[in-house]
C-alpha cells in the first residue's frame, strides 16, 4: 500500500521537475509510520483480529456457546486424541475453543472501542470546556478528575461493577470511568497551549463563536496526542475488561469473553493446559499489536522522535 | 520546607472528602435493601425491620448518615465486616503487610532487572539485542498478568515442581508467631530452620507476576532517558577526557538518566496495588487485594467500602510522600508557584 501511494504521488512530480510538490501530510506520516517494523506488524495483526471479529459467524467453525457433550475437554488437533473438528480443542463443557476465541475478539474489541469512543467524546467535551471557560468550571473538572485518578484503576473499576452489577455494558461503564480522566487532562493541556497562540487570537478577532473556535479551530491541533492516547487506551481498556472478566465481574457466561474464559480455568491447569493457554494468548497478541501500533503512531506524530 | 509539606498535606483533604462521598454514595447505590443485605433475612416483620434500621442508623436522614460515616472514619472506624463481624481496619492491618511484602519484592525485581536492561539497550541502540529487549518490554507491558500467573503456575509449579503453587509459607511444616506480619522477617526471627527459604520460595512466582509490568516500564523508561542523556555535551566531555566507557555510562550518564525513572517508579505504586488484587487472587496470597475480592463474592459491602477507602488512603499518602520527596530533592518544585 505504501508503494502504491508513493507511486501515485510521484507520478506528476516526475513530469514537472521544476516544482516538486511537497509530500502530503498523510504521505509524510505514512512514511514515518512505515519506518517502524513493529508498527506495521502491529497494524497487520490488529487488522487481522478486526476482520476475524467482523466476520466471526463466517469464520468460526462452530457456535461459541453450543456444548458438544460427546467432546468435552477434547485436546487440540496436534495432540493425541485431537481432531480437525475442534482445531484448538474444547473447554470444560465441550464448547469449541477456536470459535469462542474468534467470537471473543468481537467482545473484546467491542468493549475496547466503546470505551475508547465514549471516553474520547467525554474527554474532548470536558477538556475543552475546562480549558476554554477556566475559573470554577476548570477547577471543578480538574479536581474531579484528580480524585478519580487517586483511586487505583482496577479497584475503582471493581467498585463501579460492585455497584452496577456485573455485565458487559457495566464493564464498559466501569472501564470508561477509569480512563476518562486521562483524555480530559490531555485535551485540557493541549487546548491550553493552543489558546495562547496567535491564530486563535486571530480567529477570535475575526468574530468566530466559542463553539466553532473550540471544535474547528483548536481541536484539530490537539488531535495528534489524542489519537495516540486513544490507540494506547484501547489496549489498556481491553486488558482492564479482561481482568474484570477474569475476576467474574465482567461479561457473564456464556459470553465468550477472553478474560471470563480464564475465570474458572484453574482446575484445568494440570490436565487440560490448552483451556488455560489460548484465551490468554489471544489477549496478549491483541494487546501487544495494538501497543506496537500506538507506539508507531506516536513516533510518526512526534517530530522530535522522528529519526531521533 | 514545613510550609511546603503542610500545603501538600492540605491538598489531600478535599481528596479524602470526595473519596468518602464516593464510597458512601456507591455503597448506597447497590441494588437491594441494605437491611436485608446486612441482616440476611427475607420477609422479616416490620417491627424487626424498624429495629435493625434504627440499629444501623438507616432511619436517620441521608446527610446525617454521611456525617456519621465521616465521623466514624475520622475515629478510625472503617465499618464492620458482615461475614466475620470483625472491624475492617483491624482485618486490613493484619493483611496489609502481606501486600506490602509482595509489592516491595515486585518493585525490587523490576528495578534490579529493569535498569540494567534499559542501560544495555540504550548503549547497544539499534542492534538486535536492543530490539529483542524492547520487544520483550512491549510484551511485558501488554501482559494480562492473571494469565501470566496461571501460565507460570502451570509450568513452573505444576510441571517442573520448582516452586509452590500458592500461599505465603508451608503451613503444615512451619508454625510460628508472626509479630510483624512480614513473612521474610518473621521467619528469620523464628527458630524454625528452613522457614526463611520456604517463605522466599513462595514469593518467587508472585513477585515475577506482579513485577512484570513495572519491569517493562522501568526498562523502557531507562532506555529512553539514557538515550537522551548520552547525547548531552557533558557525556561527550567525559568521553573526551578519556574516562572508561563503563564510568561514562555507569556513573556520569546513569545518575542523570535515573531522575525520570524514579518519577515513574513513584507513580507506579498505585497501579502496583491494583495489580496486587489480581496477583493475590491467583496465588491465594492473603493480602488486601484478596480481601477485596472475597468481600465482593460474599456481598460483604461494608468490608468492600472500608477496604477501598483504606487502599485509596494508602495510595494518596504514598503519592503525598513521593511528592514531598521531590520537593526535598529538587528545590525548584518546592518554590515553584
Amino acid at each position: 500500500m505504501a508503494a502504491e501511494l508513493s507511486a501515485r504521488a510521484d507520478g506528476p512530480a516526475a513530469r514537472l521537475p521544476a516544482a516538486p510538490a511537497p509530500p502530503s501530510a498523510f504521505r509524510n506520516f505514512w512514511s514515518s509510520f512505515g519506518e517502524g517494523k513493529g508498527a506495521v506488524l502491529g497494524l497487520a495483526i490488529v487488522a487481522f483480529v478486526a476482520l476475524l471479529a467482523i466476520f466471526a459467524p463466517l469464520v468460526a467453525p462452530h457456535s461459541p456457546i453450543e456444548q458438544f457433550r460427546d467432546a468435552v475437554k477434547a485436546p487440540p488437533v496436534w495432540q493425541d486424541g485431537g481432531s480437525w473438528r475442534y482445531v484448538l480443542g474444547t473447554d470444560g463443557v465441550g464448547r469449541d475453543m477456536l470459535s469462542r476465541l474468534i467470537y471473543g475478539a468481537r467482545v473484546s474489541l467491542f468493549i475496547g472501542l466503546s470505551v475508547m469512543c465514549v471516553s474520547f467524546v467525554v474527554g474532548v467535551v470536558l477538556g475543552l470546556a475546562s480549558a476554554y471557560f477556566g475559573g470554577v468550571v476548570d477547577v471543578l473538572i480538574t479536581r474531579l478528575m484528580d480524585r478519580i485518578m487517586s483511586v487505583p484503576d482496577l479497584v475503582l473499576a471493581i467498585l463501579a461493577v460492585a455497584v452496577l452489577g456485573p455485565s458487559l455494558v457495566n464493564t464498559i461503564v466501569a472501564v470508561t470511568i477509569v480512563y476518562v480522566p486521562r483524555y480530559v487532562r490531555l485535551v485540557r493541556g493541549s487546548a491550553l497551549a493552543e489558546l495562547d497562540k496567535d491564530y486563535v487570537m486571530a480567529a477570535k478577532v475575526a468574530g468566530v463563536g466559542p463553539l466553532r473556535l473550540m471544535l474547528s479551530t483548536i481541536l484539530p491541533n490537539c488531535l495528534a496526542p489524542l489519537i495516540v492516547q486513544a490507540a494506547l487506551g484501547l489496549s489498556d481498556a481491553i486488558l482492564e475488561a479482561a481482568a474484570l472478566g477474569f475476576l467474574g465481574l465482567g461479561a457473564q457466561p456464556p459470553t465468550p469473553e477472553w478474560g471470563a474464559m480464564l475465570a474458572d480455568s484453574r482446575e484445568f491447569i494440570r490436565s487440560q493446559p490448552w483451556i488455560v493457554t489460548f484465551p490468554g494468548l489471544a489477549i496478549l497478541i491483541t494487546v501487544v499489536s495494538i501497543n506496537l501500533l500506538g507506539d508507531g503512531l506516536r513516533d510518526a506524530f512526534d517530530p522530535k522522535m522522528r529519526r531521533g | 520546607m514545613i510550609r511546603f509539606f503542610l500545603s501538600r498535606l492540605a491538598l489531600t483533604i478535599p481528596t479524602f472528602v470526595a473519596l468518602t462521598f464516593l464510597t458512601f454514595v456507591a455503597i448506597r447505590l447497590v441494588p437491594g435493601d441494605p437491611v436485608e443485605v446486612r441482616v440476611g433475612e427475607h420477609g422479616i416483620s416490620p417491627e424487626r425491620l424498624a429495629m435493625f434500621r434504627h440499629q444501623l442508623g438507616l432511619d436517620q436522614p441521608v446527610w446525617r448518615q454521611f456525617t456519621d460515616y465521616g465521623w466514624g472514619l475520622l475515629h478510625g472506624d472503617f465499618g464492620t465486616s458482615l461475614s466475620t463481624s470483625g472491624k475492617v481496619l483491624t482485618e486490613f492491618l493484619t493483611l496489609f503487610p502481606a501486600t506490602v511484602e509482595l509489592s516491595a519484592c515486585a518493585m525490587l525485581f523490576a528495578i534490579v532487572l529493569g535498569i540494567p536492561m534499559g542501560v544495555f539497550a540504550a548503549v547497544k541502540r539499534g542492534t538486535w539485542a536492543d530490539q529483542a529487549l524492547m520487544g520483550l518490554s512491549v510484551t511485558g507491558y501488554s501482559m494480562p498478568i492473571f494469565w501470566w500467573g496461571l501460565l507460570l503456575i502451570m509450568l513452573v509449579a505444576e510441571q517442573w515442581h520448582l516452586t509452590p503453587v500458592s500461599g505465603r509459607i508451608d503451613l503444615i511444616r512451619f508454625d510460628y508467631d508472626t509479630p510483624t506480619g512480614f513473612m521474610l522477617i518473621d521467619s528469620l526471627l523464628s527458630d524454625e530452620p528452613g522457614a526463611f527459604l520456604d517463605a522466599l520460595h513462595h514469593l518467587v512466582l508472585p513477585t515475577i507476576v506482579l513485577g512484570t509490568i513495572p519491569l517493562a516500564v522501568v526498562a523502557r523508561m531507562t532506555r529512553s532517558s539514557m538515550l537522551e542523556v548520552l547525547s548531552e555535551d557533558y557525556v561527550r566531555t567525559a568521553r573526551a577526557k578519556g574516562l572508561s566507557p563503563f564510568r561514562v555510562v555507569g556513573v556520569h550518564a546513569l545518575r542523570n538518566a535515573l531522575i525520570p525513572v524514579t518519577t515513574v517508579i513513584g507513580l507506579m505504586i498505585g497501579s502496583l496495588l491494583a495489580g496486587a488484587v489480581l496477583t493475590e487472587t491467583i496465588f491465594s496470597w492473603p493480602g488486601v487485594g484478596h480481601y477485596l475480592i472475597e468481600a465482593i463474592s460474599r456481598r460483604d459491602y461494608p468490608a468492600l467500602q472500608g477496604g477501598i477507602m483504606l487502599v485509596s488512603t494508602v495510595v494518596i499518602l504514598v503519592n503525598l510522600l513521593v511528592d514531598v520527596a521531590y520537593g526535598v530533592v529538587n528545590p525548584r518544585i518546592r518554590h515553584g508557584r
